[in-house]
């Protein structure tokens, strides 16, 4: 008896540490964060808040009305870019630009880095999509990363490509003046 | 004649001469079916273009075609609906120019700092006659992103209708026409 418990304790054991680290790894897998949906993905609308969530071989957009998701390995390409955009932004920064002795253009000088994720995938009938997420910056790029390791290809390889070198120009421009 | 007879007279001619008109109009040719169009992806030709303006330019043109609504149908790229339908003409884009400008620069000194997008666009038969070729424009000058430049160029593409095109969709004979917007 004693000696018939002890052959299935270990497999036990070794089960259960199995699913307890698969579990562990899922929920370390999930990534997160706050994004704006610019442009592309399907029953969304342009510009809205939510939430990109990385999570069991899909991106998933999440606003509060509605929600989108893309299977990774779908993904054809990711790209990553830095821009900057006004604070206030929306009708009331458009209205702020109106504000007496140069306090609309002062406003206009409070400025956040964003970053910018671009992707392009195929739908089940093999037709292009693209879609585009604003974030906070230094975001997009672990986003990237965690795209690519899901399956997700990307066209530039290397941190700085051609597009973020674009992008980083005309930033360091905006910095210069 | 008398009054009565008269009226009667009247109603009748009236009447077939409704009957008439409800005739022709039924007999009148059916409007054709509007072709499909599929948007290709767009391509950067010699501009280094970022990777967010190509998209946001594709993703602009598609949701402006299905907002006027002159094509049956808008197919993306790669689309396999595409082989199936009848009567698809092809979008192909190539930018030509782009400037990058800086919205800093815009809300600072107002007459600077314009992002600037020039693409040519090829309409195309299946048959790959060129219908129609355009350089289109779009910029964004005052308020808002960079990015609206791309919305600004769709607007403008997405004008062109089937009746732009000189002669029939599916005809291999059409002569492209060439202009600028």
């Amino acid at each position: 008896m004693t000696l018939q418990t002890s052959r299935w304790t270990l497999p036990i054991i070794i089960l259960l540490a199995a699913s307890l680290s698969s579990a562990d790894a899922a929920q370390q897998a999930a990534i997160s964060t706050d994004a704006v949906h610019v442009i592309g993905m399907a029953t969304l609308k342009n510009n809205v808040k939510g939430k990109l969530t990385i999570t069991n071989g899909a991106l998933t957009f999440t606003s509060e009305k509605n929600s989108a998701t893309v299977s990774i390995v779908c993904i054809e390409d990711v790209i990553t870019a830095r821009d900057s955009q006004r604070v206030v932004d929306g009708p009331v920064g458009t209205i702020s630009r109106l504000a007496p002795y140069g306090g609309g253009t002062a406003i206009s000088l409070m400025r956040k880095k964003i970053d910018i994720l671009t992707i392009k995938y195929r739908d089940l009938n093999g037709g292009l999509h693209g879609a585009i997420f604003t974030m906070h910056p230094a975001e997009a790029d672990a986003l990237k990363q965690a795209l690519l390791a899901e399956g997700a290809h990307t066209s530039v390889p290397a941190a700085v490509g051609v597009n973020s070198t674009v992008a980083s120009q005309s930033e360091a421009k905006e910095q210069v003046r | 004649m008398n009054r009565k007879s008269m009226w009667g007279f009247l109603f009748a001619m009236s009447m077939s001469a409704l009957a008439l008109s409800v005739c022709a109009q039924s007999t009148s040719p059916a409007k054709p079916k509007p072709p499909a169009i599929e948007v290709k992806m767009i391509q950067a030709g010699e501009v280094a273009l970022p990777g967010e303006f190509q998209v946001a330019l594709y993703e602009d043109l598609i949701q402006e075609f299905e907002r006027e609504g002159a094509y049956r149908e808008v197919y993306r790229d790669g689309d396999r609906d595409t082989d199936k339908a009848s009567d698809v003409i092809s979008l192909y884009t190539t930018v030509t120019k782009f400037n990058h400008g800086s919205e800093l620069e815009r809300d600072v000194i107002t007459v600077g700092g314009a992002t600037s997008i020039t693409v040519h666009c090829q309409f195309k038969a299946k048959d790959g006659a060129v219908l129609l070729e355009r350089d289109i424009q779009g910029k964004v000058r005052l308020i808002g992103g960079n990015l609206k430049a791309t919305d600004d160029f769709a607007k403008r593409a997405a004008k062109i209708t089937p009746e732009s095109f000189s002669s029939g969709a599916g005809s291999s004979s059409a002569r492209g026409a060439r202009g600028g917007m």
